[in-house]
C-alpha cells in the first residue's frame, strides 16, 4: 500500500471511529447505569437517522440543525425504557436482552412500514464538498460528523466527571444500593442517564445518516458494534469508548482498503465473539 | 487414606492456609476445630477440588488429587456437606439425592436399583415421606438432613462434614452423635468440622486445631480442648 | 394417554379431509416452528439461553441443500444437514463453555451473524447472497399411497413426524440421566460438580441434541421451499422465533412451546399476513415483550396452580 493511501485510510479510520464511538455511547451508558443490555440500540439509532432524514427531506434545513429535533423525538423511549427496566427482576442482563430483542424486531417492523422502499441518505450538498491537504483528501461531511461526535463525547465526559448529577450517575452505576444509602436519588440518576442515552442515540443516528445509508435492519450491525466497543472499553468508561471506537474505525478502514468491503460484517461478528470469550461484560 | 501435604492457599494477600499437613487413616473419624476465618472451610474446599492450592499436594487413596476437577474428586469417593445446606432448591427431594446416586462413585447400572438407593438414603435421614416435595419447601432441619443424604448419595468413602451439630438442641445433638456412630459402622472415613467438645469427645478419634491457616495442635479431643493453643486461638492470648 | 391419541389422530386429518393446500402448507411450517421451539427449549433446559439458533438452522439448511444438490437422496441430505448443525453447535458450545446467561446469549447471537456473513461471502460454496436454487423436493415413498407423500401433503406428514420425534426426544430427555444432569447444572453448576456431574459434558450434549433437531428442521425446510439464502436461514428471524415460542409457551415445559408455536404462527400467517404483510413478524416481537414484562413463566405458568 502506498504511503498516501495509508495516510488517507488512517484519516478515514479516525473519522469513522469517532462516529462509531458516538453510536456506542447510548448503549454503554444504559449498560453502565442499569446493568441491562439494550439489543434494540442499533434500531433506536437507525430510527433517529430516519427521523433526521424525514425532517431534512421535509424542511431542507441543514442536517446539523435537525440533530436536537431528532434527539428530542426519541425522548419518549427513555421513559418507556425506564418503566420497563424497573419491572425486570435482578439480575437484569438476560431478561433485558430478551426484552430488547423483541423491541429490536418491533422497531424494525415499524420502520419497514413507515419508510418502505429504497435506503435513505441525508445527502446535503453542504456536506458533500471536500478539501485536499497534501496527500489526504478531507470530506467535509465526514469531518463535521467526526467533530460533532468528539464534541458530544467531550461534553458528556465533562458533565459526568465534573457535575454533581454526573457523580450521582457514576455512583449509581457502580453500586446502586450503596448510592441509595448515601442519599443519592438513584431513580432520578437512572432517568437522566436514559434521557441522555436516548437523545445521544438519536443525534448519532442523524450524523450516521449523513454518511451511511439507513435501512430498517441497519441497526443490527450498529448494536454489535456498540457491544464490541463497550467490551473493549470496559463497562462504565466513557472516554475509553472513544479510544475503542478509533481502534475499530482504523481497523475497519484498513481491512476494507486491503480486502474490500465484503467481509466487514462477519469480521464484526467475529470480533464480538472473540471479545465476549476473552472478556464477558456481564455474567 | 487422605494425605494433605504442606498445602498453602492464598486469596490475594491473605494467606488462608499455611503448609497444612493432615493425614487421616482409613475408617478414622477426625475432628477439625478452629475459630472463624481459621481456614477450616478453605481446607475442605481444597480437598473437594473447589479451591486449587498455591502449594502442596493432596493425596486420596493413593491418588494425587491436587488440581483435579471437583466432579472427578467426587467420583473418586469424597463427599461433603456445606455448613449452610445447599440442595437444588427447585428440584424434588428425590431428584436431589438421585443426582449423586446417578453420577457419583460406582453408580448402579439399573434405574430401579438407583431409585431404591435413593429411597434407602432418604429413609436413613428420615425424609422418606418428603421424597416428592420441592427442596425449597423443606424446613431448616429437614434441609440439613437432605444435605446429608446428598453428601452420602455419591457413595463416598471419605466424608467431609461441615458443622453438622452446630445450632442444634441437645436432643438434636444426640441424634447427630448417633448418626456419626452409624456412619462409622458403615466403614466411612470422616473429617468433620465441629465446635462441641461433647460431640467431638463422643465421636472422634482425634482432633486437629487450625489457627490462622496453620495446624497448631493435634491429639485426643480432651487434650486439645484443654490445650494452651486452643485458648490462644479463641481468646487471642499469647 | 387417550388424549394424546386423539390429538395425534386429529393432526393426521387435515390433508385427508381436503384442506386447501395453502393451509396444509401453513400447518406444516407451524409444525416446523414448533420443532424449532422444542429444540431451543432443550438447550434452555440446562440453563443455556440461545439468541442464535439461526446458526444451527442455517447450517442444517445449507448442509442439506449442498448434499442434496450433489445428487444424494434428500433423506440422507437432511441427515447430513443435522450432522453439520451438530458440528457447528459443538464448536460454539465448547468455545463458550465458560460463559453463562447473557454473555452466552450474546455469543450465540454473534455466532449466527458470523455464519450469515460467511454464507454471504463464501460464494464458491454457498452461492453468496443469492443463495442456492434448484433443491429437489422430498421424494415420494414407494410403500404408501402417492397422494399422502407428494407435495404439500408429503411435507405436512414429514414435518408432523419430525415434531412428534422432537417432542418424544424432549420427553425422554426430561426423564433420563441427561435431564437430571441438566436440571442440576441449571440450578447450581458448582454443586452439581461435587456430585460427580461434569457440567461441560452435559451442556455440550444438550447443545448437540438441540442443534441436531434444529438442523434436521433446517434441512427439511430447504426441501420444502427449495431455495436457500443466507439472510433467510441465518437471519434473525430463525433465532428469535424459537426463543419467543419457547419463552411464551413456558421454559422447561414439554408442550407449552409447541402450543405457543402453533398459536403464534397460525395467528401471524392466517390472520395478520393477509391484512398487513409487512407486519407478520410483529406478533413474535409483541409476544416476547409481553412475556418478559408480564408473564415470566410463560403460558405453562398459567396452567399450573401457583406454587411456593
Amino acid at each position: 500500500m502506498p504511503l498516501s493511501t495509508l495516510m488517507q485510510t488512517l484519516v478515514s479510520g479516525v473519522m469513522l471511529g469517532c462516529l462509531y464511538a458516538f453510536v456506542a455511547l447510548g448503549f454503554a451508558m444504559i449498560l453502565g447505569i442499569s446493568h441491562s443490555l439494550n439489543l434494540a440500540h442499533g434500531e433506536i439509532v437507525t430510527l433517529g437517522g430516519y427521523i433526521g432524514y424525514g425532517l431534512w427531506a421535509g424542511s431542507g434545513l441543514h442536517p446539523l440543525l435537525l440533530i436536537p429535533v431528532a434527539a428530542a423525538a426519541l425522548l419518549p423511549l427513555a421513559f418507556l425504557w425506564h418503566w420497563m427496566l424497573d419491572r425486570l427482576p435482578a439480575p437484569r442482563a438476560l431478561p433485558s436482552l430478551a426484552l430488547t430483542f423483541g423491541w429490536a424486531l418491533l422497531l424494525q417492523a415499524l420502520m419497514r412500514v413507515l419508510w418502505p422502499g429504497p435506503h435513505r441518505l441525508i445527502s446535503s450538498p453542504s456536506l458533500g464538498a471536500s478539501t485536499r491537504f497534501g496527500w489526504v483528501t478531507l470530506n467535509h461531511g465526514r469531518a463535521v460528523v467526526a467533530l460533532a461526535a468528539l464534541g458530544a463525547i467531550g461534553a458528556l465526559w465533562l458533565a459526568v466527571t465534573r457535575t454533581r448529577w454526573g457523580r450521582a450517575i457514576r455512583a449509581t452505576g457502580l453500586d446502586r444500593d450503596a448510592a441509595a444509602l448515601a442519599g443519592i436519588n438513584v431513580y432520578a440518576a437512572t432517568r437522566i442517564t436514559l434521557v441522555l442515552a436516548m437523545a445521544l442515540s438519536g443525534a448519532a443516528g442523524v450524523l450516521l445518516a449523513t454518511t451511511h445509508y439507513v435501512y430498517p435492519t441497519a441497526g443490527v450491525e450498529l448494536t454489535l458494534l456498540a457491544i464490541v466497543l463497550t467490551i473493549w472499553a470496559g463497562v462504565g468508561r466513557l472516554l475509553t469508548v472513544l479510544l475503542a471506537g478509533l481502534l475499530l474505525g482504523i481497523a475497519e478502514s484498513l481491512t476494507v482498503a486491503i480486502s474490500g468491503p465484503a467481509w466487514r460484517e462477519p469480521v464484526i461478528a467475529c470480533l464480538l465473539l472473540a471479545s465476549l470469550l476473552a472478556r464477558p461484560p456481564v455474567d | 487414606m487422605l494425605d494433605v501435604r504442606s498445602v498453602s492457599v492464598a486469596f490475594g494477600g491473605l494467606r488462608a492456609l499455611r503448609s497444612v499437613e493432615v493425614a487421616i487413616a482409613d475408617r478414622e473419624i477426625v475432628g477439625l476445630l478452629g475459630p472463624n476465618g481459621s481456614g477450616k472451610t478453605t481446607l475442605f474446599n481444597v480437598v473437594s477440588g473447589l479451591v486449587r492450592p498455591a502449594a502442596g499436594e493432596v493425596w486420596f487413596g493413593g491418588v494425587r488429587i491436587t488440581g483435579l476437577a471437583p466432579w472427578k474428586i467426587a467420583r473418586l469417593g469424597i463427599g461433603r456437606t456445606f455448613q449452610i445446606a445447599r440442595p437444588f432448591p427447585r428440584m424434588s427431594v428425590f431428584d436431589n439425592v438421585l443426582a449423586g446416586v446417578t453420577f457419583g462413585a460406582r453408580p448402579a447400572s439399573r434405574r430401579i436399583d438407583r431409585a431404591r438407593e435413593v429411597d434407602r438414603l432418604l429413609a436413613t435421614v428420615g425424609l422418606a415421606e418428603k421424597a416428592s416435595a420441592r427442596a425449597s419447601t423443606l424446613s431448616l432441619g429437614e434441609t440439613k438432613r437432605l444435605e446429608l443424604a446428598i453428601a452420602l448419595s455419591t457413595r463416598p468413602t471419605l466424608l467431609l462434614l461441615d458443622e453438622l451439630a452446630s445450632g442444634l438442641s441437645p436432643k438434636g445433638r444426640e441424634e447427630v452423635i448417633r448418626f456419626y456412630a452409624r456412619l462409622r459402622e458403615r466403614g466411612l472415613t470422616i473429617f468433620a468440622i465441629e465446635h462441641s467438645l461433647a460431640v467431638l469427645n463422643e465421636v472422634s478419634d482425634r482432633v486437629l486445631l487450625l489457627d490462622q491457616g496453620a495446624v497448631v495442635a493435634e491429639g485426643p479431643p480432651r487434650a486439645v480442648f484443654a490445650s494452651r493453643e486452643l485458648r490462644a486461638a479463641y481468646l487471642g492470648d499469647e | 394417554m387417550r388424549g394424546a391419541a386423539l390429538v395425534a389422530t386429529l393432526a393426521l386429518l387435515p390433508p385427508l379431509i381436503g384442506f386447501h393446500p395453502y393451509y396444509v402448507y401453513v400447518l406444516s411450517t407451524a409444525f416446523l416452528f414448533a420443532t424449532l421451539a422444542t429444540a431451543w427449549n432443550l438447550l434452555a433446559y440446562g440453563g443455556q439461553i440461545s439468541f442464535g439458533h439461526a446458526a444451527f438452522f442455517g447450517l442444517g439448511a445449507y448442509g442439506a441443500a449442498l448434499t442434496s444438490l450433489a445428487g444424494v437422496s434428500p433423506w440422507a441430505a437432511i441427515a447430513a444437514g443435522g450432522a453439520v448443525a451438530v458440528a457447528g453447535a459443538l464448536l460454539i458450545g465448547a468455545a463458550a463453555a465458560r460463559l453463562g446467561g447473557a454473555a452466552l446469549a450474546l455469543a450465540t447471537l454473534a455466532y449466527a451473524e458470523l455464519w450469515r456473513g460467511i454464507a454471504q461471502n463464501w460464494t464458491a460454496v454457498s452461492g453468496g447472497g443469492a443463495g442456492l436454487v434448484g433443491i429437489p423436493p422430498l421424494p415420494t415413498l414407494a410403500a404408501v399411497p402417492l397422494d399422502l407423500t407428494r407435495g404439500h401433503t408429503g411435507s405436512y406428514y414429514v414435518s408432523l413426524a419430525v415434531l412428534a420425534a422432537a417432542l418424544g426426544v424432549f420427553g425422554l430427555m426430561t426423564r433420563s440421566r441427561l435431564g437430571l444432569a441438566l436440571r442440576a447444572v441449571r440450578e447450581a453448576a458448582d454443586r452439581a460438580a461435587l456430585l460427580g456431574i461434569r457440567p461441560i459434558t452435559w451442556k455440550l450434549a444438550s447443545f448437540a441434541l438441540s442443534a441436531l433437531l434444529t438442523g434436521l428442521a433446517g434441512g427439511l425446510y430447504v426441501h420444502m421451499v427449495r431455495v436457500v439464502e443466507p439472510d433467510l436461514v441465518f437471519g434473525r428471524f430463525f433465532s428469535i422465533v424459537p426463543l419467543v415460542m419457547a419463552m411464551f409457551g413456558g421454559l422447561h415445559s414439554v408442550l407449552g412451546p409447541t402450543l405457543a408455536a402453533l398459536g403464534l404462527h397460525l395467528f401471524s400467517e392466517l390472520l395478520l399476513h393477509p391484512v398487513a404483510p409487512a407486519l407478520h413478524q410483529l406478533p413474535y416481537a409483541v409476544a416476547l415483550i409481553v412475556v418478559i414484562l408480564y408473564l415470566p413463566g410463560g403460558l405453562a405458568s398459567l396452567a399450573k396452580a401457583p406454587r411456593d
